[in-house]
């Protein structure tokens, strides 16, 4: 699937990407991506949607065709943090956008960043996480009054897709080791034919290392010795978990950049909250969506631009001058930002 | 006030019957009698039981209960509650209920009632009301070691316990005049009717005596005779007989031999079960059940706080501990219940280590400790802890 | 009720003045008379029996080393050894003889067993699963506490994870319905949430404790998790006293790894349950010292907080026994032997406190074997 997209007829010249600011601080960050892609001078042309839920023919609120005419024809997108509005007839927009795309991967890469003191400072691991199937199925029933039947589905497609896609990422971005987390000991079938694919992906792939570890094991290691894994690749539920305990390593969700890649697009997001309190107020923190975007030009195989942005941002983080309040600093987002350009520029 | 009292009082009893109708009285009572016991905080064969110690000698026998528990190995931690009589909060009291709620098994002593406020309802009727303990039960066993006028007295006696006399609905019409209402229901008659029968034949006891007084009280104890017969033509086995409370009285204290198990209403249950103490050896002997649909308390038969004794170290602790003998027995700790029990009666019976209530010159500490060498002396050869088993 | 007081007060009179002068003085001398009879803790002249499982991998070894410190510490109990082993099916003793063992004698001690991802008889069901539903083992218990001594990123945590053992992920109910599509069972049941739930709330009772944490994922399994939740919040209605918190899994596990601190009990279903408790070990020196439990109602087996066979150090005399030390020392406070108990437990902290002593896994180079003889040097009577 990466392959294909990679050598789209349109490589070299101006490409367009599908933004969709979000909610919340939503606006301000994605104005301020905006604004560093802009001084890097990356080769990219915004086309700025609204995925504000509108009312479709069959009643229900969903994504506005629109949007989704879009991101169909960039089949790639950069998206900032969504609301899910409450109440009945209204999906989770996220979920909307992860089935209309077949985003079938999650990809979370968390690295400990310099001038950021957490207790962990040698994480640099990636999670792949199937993101279709599994766990979050979405098929349960009260078989009975007071149990509930919840059905966990592997099916062989999906997991070799992911299976497969975790070596291409591991080869694509220098990666050494792709290890299998599972729990088959267990879930001997479901988890068991997970693992299977696994195998076979690695045996296609004998240039990357493989190795299977159960899900508790895991967890024990990664607190006592992150530097013990690369790349993870797992099954939906465990994905899910575990990504948030790599983002807590390194210091909470305002610093871990996603993407979701899928068959008919790649959209990539910042996975924090809308943090409604302080939107508008410039105090937000742009990171996790500019190492989003940067995420999102390695995939573009733009790694120049990919690199110089990222530098900059590391090391304005490391000299620590212009931190925002949720990394223990005063600065403002435009101060940040500015920073950030600066280093560009100097370069 | 009455009518919220009212409300208040009968809410606990009438709670399950609140939609009784006369003909369904049968098939319903069934129901609550099938109802399953809440479960019991037992984890890996160990049990907590709500423990509240309540006022007078109350916290000294507690401990004494704690400290055999102790040597017998017994696996039952107690989440004490202790809550402070003269104070007007019902936080700790509702902490307590909920507690015997949760645990599904008290023990108790007795709580100190302040008589001179009307509006008081006492917390021992209160907890009972709340809980749905609608049955008392003594077991009144001659105790071979000590010298009464009685010998080889053995009944049972089932006292009804949440309403009766003790309803405390009470008022002065005109100064002057005060009435108070005796509530008999036909449900809660049937289902202690029902409890005394089914007891009566788990243990193989050939009788059953309903004391009463119908025979002025027409109607409401005329009620509860009524039910108790027609409840007595199911078990055609087990010989049923009516006795008016006066002449009970005086059959006690004549010839307590001819009673096997008795049934009485609540304030009746009082005067006999007090009566049968005396009969045996005193209020510091016997131990009494509460029991209802899902919970049980435990306690000293008689129930009375024992002030003026609290703290001088001479009152008797066999009561309190026959009552976690009785504890044991309900957890289906049968091991424990027989080891604490046997060491009880041995003291009693064959050491005559006796408090002066029984013409003894032991302290509380003397009988206990006694106790506790009894039960060393038994552990010694048995396995430590006995067989786990629990219900 | 009157006349019964007076009956008593007459009762006390009747013993002449002297004595009653006597019964007084006794009286305010009681304090020290407690003390007297509050003496001895729990050392029974009665012995008590337990299982012994060995299991698989280092296991062996470490109970060995219990057995060793039980000995020099003069424990009055007496093994009763069961082999029992999914990965050698020809020596292990039957499923029915380990059960019968274990709800006789109502105590356990039971190194990890090891679960391959295959089994010989194509048995969904693994052994210890097996075993787990056979004495209703449901409630798997992990205290999680920093041990003086040992090095770890966070210090100063300690708490109590409360897991459900017998159905929801773990149910092994697996089938393919068509060739690659498998489908596996999550189950929940009313019944047994309210079980564990009220586990939970009991034991943050005994223990003192002050808030328990439900961990679920009912944002996405609405039915299944959100009945397991509904539970929780039905049971906490009877304990006042004790606060409840609800918490979607994922972000508890970044809750964890930044500030342990926060949580006292939790309880979760099964499958959480196996990720919150090997994480929280890791956060506090690994899986060699947490100790962990699994209570059915009429027994309890105690073993390691986390299940891993170490196989690959098995035979090295490199293992770190405090696990199933500590593990051991519950034992014996569950069957009122407490002094033991507490006499082991201190005899390990205090090797660990010290610190000349450590095994490999928390930044030492002692044995096993040193390390069990460190720990039986400092058993203080």
């Amino acid at each position: 699937m990466l392959i294909v997209i990679f050598h789209l007829p349109y490589s070299n010249g101006v490409r367009t990407v599908t933004l969709i600011p979000g909610d919340g601080i939503g606006p301000e960050i994605s104005a301020a991506v905006q604004k560093i892609f802009a001084v890097a001078k990356v080769p990219i042309e915004w086309e700025v949607v609204s995925v504000t839920p509108v009312k479709g023919p069959d009643g229900k609120f969903g994504i506005p065709q629109a949007a989704i005419d879009s991101v169909n024809k960039n089949t790639i997108g950069l998206k900032g943090p969504l609301m899910t509005p409450v109440g009945k007839g209204h999906r989770s927009l996220n979920l909307a956008l992860r089935k209309e795309f077949n985003l079938y991967a999650n990809v979370r890469p968390c690295r400990s960043i310099e001038g950021y003191k957490t207790l962990y400072d040698d994480v640099d691991v990636v999670t792949i996480r199937e993101n279709t199937e599994g766990e979050y199925s979405g098929i349960e029933h009260e078989i009975v009054d007071g149990v509930v039947q919840s059905i966990k589905l592997i099916t062989e497609g999906a997991s070799r897709r992911v299976a497969e896609f975790a070596f291409d990422y591991a080869r694509n971005n220098g990666r050494q080791k792709v290890t299998a987390v599972h729990k088959a000991n267990i879930m001997r079938m479901s988890d068991g034919l997970f693992l299977r694919c696994c195998r076979e992906a690695a045996e296609k792939n004998p240039d990357i290392r493989f190795e299977e570890r159960y899900l508790d094991t895991v967890c024990l290691n990664m607190v006592q010795d992150p530097g013990m894994y690369d790349v993870l690749v797992m099954p939906n539920l465990y994905g899910d978990i575990l990504s948030d305990l790599c983002a807590g390593l390194v210091g909470g969700l305002g610093l871990t950049p996603s993407g979701n890649i899928g068959t008919q697009g790649a959209i990539f997001e910042s996975v924090h909250g809308t943090a409604p309190d302080i939107a508008g107020q410039d105090k937000a923190n742009p990171t996790a969506l500019l190492l989003s975007a940067v995420m999102m030009l390695r995939y573009m195989n733009l790694p120049e631009h990919a690199a110089k942005i990222e530098r900059a941002c590391y090391s304005t983080i490391k000299e620590g001058k212009y931190l925002t309040a949720d990394l223990g600093g005063k600065g403002k987002c435009s101060e940040y930002t500015d920073e950030i350009c600066q280093k560009i520029e100097a370069e | 006030m009455s009518t919220s009292l009212l409300l208040r009082t009968l809410s606990g009893p009438l709670r399950n019957f609140g939609h009784l109708k006369a003909g369904s009285v049968w098939t319903i009572t069934r129901e609550a009698h099938n109802k399953s016991k809440s479960p019991l905080a037992q984890y890996g064969g160990r049990f907590t039981v709500t423990m509240l110690p309540g006022d007078g000698i109350g916290p000294e026998m507690m401990n004494y209960v704690k400290e055999v528990f102790r040597y017998a190995g017994v696996p039952v931690d107690f989440e004490e509650i202790h809550f402070d009589p003269n104070s007007e909060s019902e936080v700790d009291f509702f902490d307590a209920i909920t507690s015997i709620k949760r645990n599904g098994v008290a023990i108790k002593g007795n709580i100190e009632t302040r008589e001179n406020r009307p509006g008081q309802i006492s917390r021992n009727v209160e907890l009972r009301n709340e809980l749905d303990l609608f049955a008392y039960i003594m077991n009144c066993k001659s105790f071979p070691g000590i010298q009464t006028r009685h010998k080889d007295i053995d009944i049972v006696l089932i006292r009804q316990n949440t309403e009766g006399e003790y309803a405390m609905l009470e008022h002065e019409n005109v100064p002057g005049v005060v009435e108070s209402l005796k509530i008999v229901t036909r449900a809660n008659s049937e289902r202690l009717a029902r409890y005394a029968f089914d007891l009566a034949q788990k243990q193989g006891r050939k009788k059953v005596t309903t004391v009463h007084k119908a025979n002025i009280m027409k109607v409401s104890d005329g009620l509860f005779l009524e039910t108790c017969t027609a409840v007595a033509k199911e078990y055609p086995n087990i010989e049923h007989n009516n006795m008016i409370i006066d002449n009970c009285c005086m059959q006690m204290v004549a010839k307590p031999q001819q009673f096997d198990v008795m049934i009485m209403t609540n304030l009746y249950g009082n005067i006999v079960s007090n009566l049968a103490c005396g009969l045996i050896g005193g209020p510091g002997l016997l131990s009494g059940r509460n029991m209802g649909p899902q919970y049980a308390v435990f306690e000293p038969g008689t129930r009375n706080t024992g002030k003026s004794i609290a703290g001088k170290n001479i009152a008797n602790p066999i009561a309190m501990l026959n009552a976690s003998v009785d504890l044991l027995d309900h957890l289906g700790l049968d091991y424990h219940a027989q080891l604490v029990g046997s060491a009880i009666n041995k003291t009693v019976n064959e050491d005559c280590v006796w408090t002066p209530d029984l013409r003894g010159q032991a302290t509380s500490i003397d009988v206990v400790q006694n106790v506790i060498r009894n039960i060393q002396e038994q552990t010694k050869t048995k396995n430590w802890g006995g067989p786990r088993m629990g219900r | 009720m009157a006349s019964l007081f007076t009956k008593i007060q007459l009762t006390a009179s009747l013993v002449s003045r002297p004595a009653t002068a006597l019964l007084q003085k006794q009286g305010a001398n009681q304090a020290r008379a407690f003390s007297a009879i509050q003496a001895p803790v729990s050392k029974p002249e009665g012995r008590t029996k337990c299982t012994l499982i060995p299991g698989d991998g280092v296991g062996p070894e470490l109970l060995y080393s219990v057995q060793e410190v039980f000995k020099a510490a003069g424990v009055p109990v007496d093994f009763e050894p069961k082999f029992f082993s999914e990965v050698q099916p020809l020596m292990s003793v039957s499923l029915e003889d380990v059960a019968e063992s274990i709800s006789h004698n109502g105590i356990c001690l039971k190194g990890s067993l090891a679960t391959p991802d295959y089994s010989h008889s194509g048995d969904l069901q693994s052994l210890s699963m097996k075993l787990r539903r056979k004495l209703d083992l449901y409630a798997n218990v992990v205290h999680v506490k920093s041990l003086p001594g040992v090095r770890a990123r966070h210090n100063n945590v300690d708490m109590i994870i409360i897991r459900e053992a017998t159905e929801g992920e773990y149910s092994s109910l697996e089938h393919e319905s068509v060739p690659g599509v498998v489908e596996c069972l999550k189950i929940i049941t009313a019944e047994k949430s309210h079980r564990i739930a009220k586990f939970a709330f009991d034991y943050a009772t005994k223990f003192g404790r002050k808030k328990v944490t439900a961990v679920h994922k009912a944002n996405i399994m609405k039915l299944g998790d959100g009945l397991f939740l509904r539970c929780c919040r039905e049971i906490a209605a009877l304990y006042p006293k004790i606060k409840f918190e609800e918490m979607i899994v994922d972000n508890t596990t970044m809750q964890l790894v930044s500030k342990p601190t926060q949580f006292d009990v939790m309880v979760m279903p099964n499958l959480y349950g196996d990720i919150i408790d090997n994480l929280a070990s890791g956060i506090i020196g690994g899986a060699g010292v947490v100790a962990g439990a699994s209570y059915s109602g009429n027994c309890v087996v105690f073993e390691m907080g986390s299940s891993h066979t170490f196989s690959e150090a098995v035979g090295k005399n490199v293992a770190n026994p405090t696990a199933m030390l500590l593990s051991s020392c519950n034992m014996l406070n569950h069957v009122g032997l407490e002094y033991y108990g507490n006499m082991i437990q201190s005899a390990v902290e205090r090797v660990l406190k010290v610190g000349k002593i450590r095994t490999k896994d928390i930044g030492g180079h002692s044995s096993t074997n040193e390390f069990t003889l460190a720990v039986i040097n400092n058993l203080r009577h």
